[in-house]
């Protein structure tokens, strides 16, 4: 299945993400370092839903949504109905998947710019609901969510009471990390499996596709579901790590965000996503420095991005390849 | 129930200019002018300062506002996203181009005026009050001033030369170019009127609920929603998204008051199952 | 002999244009048979209506007594009814062999989750598709270009392949869609040639056409159109006598080099 040179690049990316890593904070003493690579894998987690999207040839901009429905879930859960973390985790991608079907089923033939307004307003309109919505405590949000307890199967512990830990940060971090693998992990398989060309059978010609057979609105949606199921998980372990979610923890911006982490990356390249959201976001952060200009500068590089480089970063890819 | 219809009105007066401007820029360049809601803001603020701070004339500074917006559009297309467009053979570039304008709009803004909520005085005092209706007279003047750009905005694009190729591109590309429209001019123009049409909406509504710099993104979604209840790139589309969405939020916020901030939900609830039967919305052309 | 394939009655406007109006015939077990017209007359309309790519406005489409006209194009597809499409449409990016072997979708025995598993039954089901598709790459002649990329080809391998992809699903009516357009003698003889080889593997095949040589040369039976309707339905002999077809065709030619 994997050759020997993709085998030892897997090899070497687990050992940077789960040895070199933790090694490397740990002596340096950065440990705020932690937190920044966490949102890094759960953000990445959340534009690999994104990526999916777009392999079934649909533009998602709402993946917000699903990140702070995930997230909610898991803390109304947990508050209100004293669940454990662990099973909230699989139940809000599951629900985000369901509302995503549901939602999916009159808005996923709608194309191009159409459908991504659509998924836009969607963004919006969550907000909106968990303003509004008693269960959801409002404007205010849900704060002092605590931390993650044990997770024991048949009496045996496998991950200790996150508040029992020193330093509970890189408790997360492995948490996000191994979310993150067996993510990108799927997605791989996934492409390059039979779906991965029906799929792309789909992106290509939707006509042909349909006539060898292909359902392609079935299709469509159980892309989409996996995308939004991805998207609540991302959310749900974000709202863990930060103990609190408010209506805009994730908002437009970030369902933009990740889209443009896609196309950073590489729209037609599995693991694009992780690295657009590893340079955007470690870029974001930098630009803290220069304060209120943040915003401006981001924007500005966003801007003259498109105009030099408008087919993303494969592009150079190809353009490398040429020269 | 007359003071839900006329809020209602005014509102979708409004409304229908900021989505007409959307409109055209969508049906024109099939692009979607994600810093529409900014370029609002952007003649709101331009109002206040000329008219509230400088202690102009209201039309002047509305008229400062579309002029200004005017420029800005055109810089826009001309040398973005003509650009992007050209170069790319996907939608997504042209689609982050836009967000990234957005952003850009909202980080100018925030930086020139800040934070704080903005007002003006009041360009005309009084409240009418009659036929059960109590509705303040610069709320009504507002509402006619838009309704008349509405109707001037049609005729032109009916009746005047420029119009009449906006609307041969927005049909068409290739066989208004084959008839030789100047598409990369036509274009450009419709941008620039676009934003204009924002701007001094903006302007306008600033004299009456003020202006901040967060509601840039509000407003986009707002248009978003119009359009895609009255279809995209068609006039009537636009009109029609616009005023229904002005009756849907005034009927909301008289009957639904009780039950929260739940108005915008049910319009969403409602838009999603009417674009399940007619995903292009009440006009708009085929997509999808 | 059984009928295959039945279009009753089938009408479609499209707002106040009248594409097919009430267009009735029979395409029996194995045959041959040719739907042809000016331009205009509305074949294409009626071969998207017969696939399922279209829903009729009014009448129906049966195949084996069981009605397809409304169902969705996929499951048209699924019950044996295939469509082919003009030649720029392939799997662009893939290989030749890869195009025909995703194809095979319609014979997969194992799920989409068994095949995101690989499971046992995925990989027999992957195993019999490259079988099948090396088969089919030999019949058709194309086994030298297996691996060449599909947007590379030339035009007539391109139609070549997009036969073998309608072959790959195993149908049992394939429709052609202009199989022989813009193909010089040899090339249209050759294609002739492969159409026979179709029937002969046990397929109905029913084709939209205006090269009249090659429809006269292949077909059993002949559909032909004109303004939408009907004109006329028989054996080539019959057509080729038929004064309301030659007035069709000749009317056409008449006001084409205005005499």
């Amino acid at each position: 299945m994997l050759n020997n040179k993709k085998t030892l690049a897997l090899a070497v990316f687990l050992l940077a993400v789960f040895v070199i890593v933790p090694y490397l904070i740990g002596t340096t003493g950065r440990k705020d370092f932690y937190y920044t690579l966490t949102s890094v894998a759960l953000l990445s987690i959340a534009s690999a839903g994104v990526w999916l999207t777009l392999f079934i040839g649909r533009i998602n901009i709402g993946q917000g949504a699903y990140a702070l429905m995930g997230g909610y879930v898991s803390a109304v859960l947990v508050m209100s109905y004293g669940w454990s973390f662990w099973w909230t985790l699989p139940v809000a991608g599951i629900l985000c998947a369901l509302a995503s079907i549901l939602i999916g089923f009159p808005i996923l033939r709608l194309r191009g710019v159409y459908f991504a307004m659509v998924t836009l307003v969607l963004t919006e309109v969550t907000r909106l609901l968990a303003l509004a919505l008693p269960i959801t405590s409002g404007a205010k949000g849900i704060t002092s969510i605590p931390l993650p307890g044990a997770l024991s199967i048949f009496g045996i512990t496998i991950i200790p009471d996150f508040a029992t830990m020193e330093n509970p940060r890189i408790a997360f971090y492995y948490l996000a990390a191994v979310l993150m693998v067996l993510c990108f992990a799927g997605m791989y398989r996934l492409v390059n499996s039979r779906i991965g060309h029906i799929c792309m059978s789909l992106q290509q010609n939707e006509e042909l596709a349909s006539s060898i057979g292909v359902n392609i609105a079935a299709l469509r949606v159980i892309a989409y579901a996996i995308s939004s199921f991805l998207g609540g998980i991302s959310g749900a372990v974000f709202v863990a790590a930060t103990q609190s979610v408010y209506p805009s923890s994730f908002t437009v911006t970030d369902s933009v965000n990740f889209m443009l982490n896609c196309f950073l990356g590489g729209l037609g390249y599995v693991f694009g996503p992780m690295m657009g959201t590893l340079v955007l976001y470690f870029g974001w952060n930098l630009l803290f420095e220069t304060g209120k200009f943040q915003l401006l500068i981001y924007s500005t590089l966003m801007i003259v991005l498109m105009l030099v480089l408008p087919n993303g970063l494969m592009s150079l890819r190809s353009l490398w390849k040429k020269g | 129930m007359e003071q839900v219809i006329a809020n209602g009105l005014y509102l979708g007066a409004q409304y229908a200019l900021i989505a007409l401007g959307l409109t055209l820029i969508f049906g024109l360049m099939n692009v979607l002018n994600f810093a529409h809601g900014q370029m609002y803001v952007l003649g709101g603020f331009i109002t206040y300062a000329v008219y509230g701070q400088l202690g102009l004339p209201f039309p002047l500074a509305v008229f400062a506002s579309g002029v200004t917006l005017f420029v800005i559009g055109g810089l826009m297309e001309r040398y973005l996203f003509r650009t992007v467009i050209k170069r790319s053979h996907r939608e997504e570039s042209t689609m982050l181009l836009a967000a990234a304008t957005a952003f850009f709009f909202d980080a100018v803004i925030l930086l020139i005026f800040g934070e704080k909520q903005r007002g003006v005085p009041k360009i005309v005092k009084g409240v009418f009050n009659d036929f059960g209706v109590i509705l303040p007279y610069d709320r009504i003047l507002v509402g006619i001033l838009a309704g008349l750009c509405i109707i001037a905005f049609i005729l032109a694009l009916k009746y005047t030369k420029p119009g009449r190729a906006m609307r041969a591109l927005a049909q068409d590309r290739v066989a208004a170019q084959l008839m030789g429209v100047q598409v990369e001019r036509y274009t450009m123009l419709g941008f620039a009127l676009g934003a204009m049409l924002a701007g001094v909406t903006g302007g306008l509504l600033a004299s009456i609920t003020g202006i901040n710099a967060g509601i840039g993104g509000p407003i986009s979604i707002k248009a978003f929603t119009m359009i895609m209840i009255g279809g995209a790139g068609v006039v009537g589309g636009a009109i029609a998204g616009g005023f229904i969405l002005g009756m849907m939020e005034s009927v909301g916020l008289t009957v639904l008051r009780e039950y929260g901030d739940v108005t915008y939900l049910v319009i969403f609830a409602t838009l999603m199952i009417f674009l399940s039967i007619r995903p292009n919305g009440l006009m708009g052309k085929p997509w999808g | 002999m059984a009928h295959i394939l039945e279009v009753k009655g089938m009408t479609k406007r499209f707002g106040g244009l009248t594409a097919v109006n009430n267009v009735s015939f029979v395409v029996n077990e194995k045959e041959i048979l040719s739907v042809i017209g000016p331009n205009g007359a509305g074949k294409s309309t009626l071969f998207k209506l017969i696939s399922s790519f279209l829903k009729p406005t009014t009448g129906e489409v049966t195949f084996r007594g069981e009605r397809i006209s409304n169902l969705a194009p996929h499951i048209a597809a699924r019950k044996g009814v295939v469509r082919t499409f003009q030649e720029t449409t392939i799997f662009r990016n893939m290989t030749v062999r890869d195009n025909i072997i995703i194809a095979h979708h319609l014979r997969s025995k194992a799920s989409l989750l068994g095949y995101f598993l690989g499971t046992k039954i995925a990989n027999e089901d992957q195993a019999a598709f490259g079988k099948s598709a090396d088969e089919i790459l030999e019949f058709l002649g194309l086994l030298d270009i297996a691996s060449e990329t599909a947007k590379n080809l030339p035009h007539g391998h391109l139609r070549a392949l997009g036969i073998a992809i309608g072959l790959a699903t195993d149908p049992k009516i394939l429709l052609l869609d202009e199989p022989f357009a813009g193909m010089n003698h040899d090339e249209t003889m050759k294609a002739v040639t492969m159409v026979r080889k179709l029937r002969d593997r046990g397929l109905t095949v029913l084709l939209v056409e205006h090269d009249m040589p090659a429809v006269m040369k292949i077909s059993d039976r002949i559909v032909v159109l004109n303004f939408g309707e009907k004109i006329a339905e028989g054996t080539p002999a019959e057509i080729q006598n038929d004064a309301k077809v030659i007035e069709a065709y000749l009317g056409v030619e008449d006001e084409a080099i205005e005499l």
